[in-house]
């Protein structure tokens, strides 16, 4: 089999596109535009129709669809978090998790929950916009947010480690992984085993949940903002340059191991998704490039495309089969993931 | 791929009190056409047409090896990395810090951070000081010392609290800490803004301007000038000009240390400083010709001249001018002296201080020329500049070795570097400028016509002058 992506409609938001997400059923995207705006894609097969829900103002920051329904959060510059109703178009309600920023919002995978983190001061919302819990503020401000993938964990990264709560309400007991850097990105493996962060100083660094041990992985050029799990959890994909630097947990795990480097940009990458429920990868750098990757079978790229400007971000849809990949500039084009059956090898 | 050229950022830091805001405002209401970004390290809006005013925290994003060289600050990363995503570009950042700030991990996130230094490039480091003030705290705080030492340029502001002899005695003590910083006196920080923005400091492409004045070696003296001396008795005073007769009754203020530095929590602190010591030192030298020029010309005379044993002048005494060294005793309130000038015509007087700092006047007479020098006496402040000016081409591998060395043993004490260098084999100009152990350097624009010439600036705390100069010695290409 050999995989491509193929391009199939794009559309214009005159936004730049600073965060996507996809509805659970694929139908629909959500952008969050530097502007400001929250847009509504619909994605009709040929014709992407964009609909603009409202705006945060000053810009948008994130946007999260609830798993499995139709509302939108989307938080901005205007520190609040807004929640809309896709189905009508209108706004919930909004919400003011804190006096900064929200820079950071993810919904539980059940849906129920909605965590948003604004400057240093952490808050759990149900889907109506009711405040559920208040976390005490934390020491310094919320890079990072994640959930596990039970919904047990929620995961939090600061400036000097991880903390992670468990989410038992009205129980939420707190275990903190330290580490004396800025935790810039927190990511639990699909298998619940290992939270890999990456950081300031250009590490990353890892804990193994189960025996506690943490490790730390050197050599970056720069700070690491991206680090995806493969859905095995083989594989962790980091970046911090010009090339994606491949972990293999297989086997005794990543430690003195020489990572697999995936050469082909010519410039840095500026993002870095793993296909849920796929073994594929792609990244977008500054070089305007998007290359799919085979983590374990090919170190070259299986298939690349150029875009029309700077690619600020990507997203695949929750099957793994369309990509999504916003520009700077406010295109948002739409790709089909297809697979083929490989032409026959001429002996 | 090319995008847009870089956002300049203006740093601009000082003790609470110093005139940041009323500057700030200033540069806000100013009609200048540009679209400023503030970041302001409190809550609170400064309501500006068109102008953006972001409160922010400041968070210092340490690192796991410990380096102060790698601190940097987070949250300047995360808003400035918000702002490049709206389409109404702003032309233009100021990022004020607090009163007690260190700059440095402010400077070094330009330097660091990839994000950062694709779309913004640091300008220069304003350093507001409280003209009344900046002696106490120069003591008491090792900020306020460091705020002065990576200063591009200075705003000693509030000039208007301070006597002249005051003033002139904080500026002096600014220039023995920075000597390449541009230092401009001012009221309610009132100044044109080209002297603030768009100053270009970091920027290499300006061929990093040292100043020659900044790479001269350090004197024992501070000022000179140019008199013409009438035949006859002329009468040298100091102090305060109403009491100047009553000398023992009054203390002056200009010579009298205005704020009594406590040390009490520090005995063995020995206040090493700038006192001026048992008397002033001051000669006088005949000269052909009133100007400027002519008193660089005695350098070599006058160096001689202050390396001899001085002539006590007690207050009340007589001198007469010569190429000898008195020391006047100036006491602690006005004093006066004769000068007997016995060959009427142009002499070059040398003092040991600015003539401001001790109310020193010639009566009737003003100079014709005059200019300041560096001066080698040290404050018990530690942090120094040290230039260096020579002529003689480098070894390029030699220089990489030694300011790789430097930076890695020192890069913590150094706060900034720059120079301009000239490299054997090289027809272009070889130009670096470093915070601590950040380095950047490139090669620029041919030396064409212009004499060649290794012009280097440190800024930092505890430098050893000799272990510099002979790392430099190393360089020169054999």
């Amino acid at each position: 089999m050999t995989a491509v992506l193929t391009e199939r409609a794009n559309v214009a938001l005159d936004t730049y596109v600073v965060d996507i997400a996809w509805s659970a059923d694929s139908r629909a995207l959500a952008v969050a535009g530097g502007e400001g705006a929250v847009v509504l894609v619909e994605n009709v097969v040929d014709k992407p129709q964009a609909k603009t829900l409202g705006e945060h103002a000053m810009g948008a920051i994130a946007v999260a669809w609830q798993p499995g329904a139709n509302i939108v959060a989307s938080s901005g510059q205007d520190s609040a978090v807004a929640l809309w109703d896709t189905a009508q178009a209108a706004e919930i309600k909004r919400l003011r998790p804190g006096m900064g920023w929200t820079e950071r919002i993810a919904w539980s995978p059940d849906g129920k929950l909605l965590a948003a983190a604004a400057g240093k001061v952490l808050s759990l919302w149900s889907s109506a916009g009711e405040l559920a819990h208040k976390f005490e503020p934390h020491a310094a401000t919320i890079a990072a947010l994640a959930w596990d993938k039970p919904g047990r964990d929620l995961a939090a990264g600061i400036q000097g480690g991880i903390a992670v709560y468990r989410i038992e309400p009205p129980q939420f007991s707190v275990r903190r992984y330290t580490w004396p850097a800025a935790c810039l990105t927190a990511a639990f493996s699909p298998n619940g085993k290992f939270l890999a962060s990456g950081t300031q100083d250009g590490t990353v660094h890892f804990w193994n949940l189960v025996t506690g041990k943490d490790s730390q992985m050197r050599g970056y050029a720069t700070k690491v903002l991206m680090t995806e799990w493969s859905a095995s959890s083989r594989y962790l994909a980091t970046a911090a340059g010009n090339d994606v630097v491949l972990w293999d947990f297989g086997g005794k795990g990543p430690e003195g191991t020489h990572p697999l480097e995936l050469r082909g940009h010519t410039e840095r990458i500026t993002a870095l998704a793993f296909q849920p429920n796929g073994a594929h990868l792609v990244s977008a750098g500054r070089d305007w490039r998007i290359s799919l990757w085979q983590p374990g079978k090919e170190t070259m790229a299986v298939d690349a495309h150029l875009s029309g400007g700077e690619i600020s971000a990507i997203r695949w849809s929750p099957d793994g089969k369309q990509l999504a990949v916003g520009e700077s500039k406010g295109r948002l084009t739409l790709y089909d993931f297809v697979e083929r059956a490989a032409p026959p090898k001429k002996r | 791929m090319a995008s847009e050229s870089p956002v300049p950022v203006t740093v601009l830091t000082g003790f609470l009190g110093s005139g940041k805001t009323t500057l700030l405002n200033r540069i806000l209401s100013e009609q200048h056409g540009k679209r400023i970004v503030v970041i302001e390290n409190e809550f609170g809006e400064v309501g500006v047409d068109h102008q953006l005013v972001i409160g922010a925290e400041e968070e210092i994003f340490e690192t796991a090896n410990g380096c102060i060289c790698c601190t940097v600050r987070g949250d300047l990363i995360r808003i400035l990395g918000q702002l490049v995503k709206r389409k109404d570009r702003f032309d233009y950042v100021i990022v004020e810090t607090t009163g007690l700030a260190d700059p440095g991990p402010v400077a070094q996130t330009f330097f660091i951070d990839d994000d950062l230094k694709e779309h913004f490039q640091l300008d220069a480091i304003v350093t507001l000081v409280d003209a009344k003030h900046a002696e106490q705290h120069l003591e008491d705080v090792r900020a306020a010392n460091e705020q002065i030492a990576f200063g591009d340029v200075v705003l000693l502001n509030k000039t208007d609290l301070v006597s002249p002899a005051d003033l002139a005695r904080v500026e002096q003590r600014i220039r023995s800490i920075n000597r390449t910083a541009k230092i401009f006196r001012t009221q309610s920080a009132q100044l044109p803004i080209d002297k603030v923005l768009n100053v270009g400091a970091f920027d290499l492409e300006r061929a990093l301007a040292v100043d020659r004045t900044f790479l001269e070696p350090e004197y024992p003296f501070e000022w000179g000038g140019v008199f013409e001396l009438p035949a006859g008795a002329v009468r040298i005073r100091t102090g305060s000009e109403e009491h100047d007769h009553d000398h023992h009754a009054h203390h002056g203020h200009a010579h009298h240390h205005g704020q009594d530095h406590n040390h009490a929590h520090d005995p063995d602190h020995e206040h090493a400083g700038h006192e001026h010591g048992p008397g002033l030192g001051i000669t006088f030298l005949r000269v052909s010709e009133s100007s400027e020029g002519v008193l660089d010309a005695q350098v070599e005379h006058v160096l001689r001249a202050f390396a001899e044993t001085p002539i006590d002048v007690p207050c009340g005494g007589t001198l007469e001018p010569g190429a000898h060294l008195y020391r006047l005793d100036v006491g602690h309130g006005g004093a006066q002296f004769t000068l007997d000038v016995k060959e009427p015509g142009t002499y070059a007087v040398f003092c040991e201080h600015l003539p401001q700092e001790l109310s020193l006047r010639f009566e009737g007479l003003t100079p014709s020329a005059e200019r300041q020098y560096a001066s080698h006496h040290h404050h018990d402040d530690e942090i120094t500049s040290i230039g260096i000016a020579d002529p003689r081409p480098l070894d390029p591998k030699k220089l990489d070795d030694w300011l790789g060395y430097l930076l890695q043993s020192r890069g913590q004490d150094i706060f900034r570097m720059k120079g301009v260098l000239n490299i054997q084999g090289e027809e272009r100009r070889y130009v670096f400028h470093g915070v601590h152990m950040m380095f950047d350097s490139k090669l620029e624009r041919p030396w064409g016509a212009t004499p060649r010439q290794n012009s280097l600036v440190f800024i930092g705390r505890k430098l050893d002058r000799k272990e510099i100069e002979a790392g430099f010695e190393s360089c020169v290409a054999a």
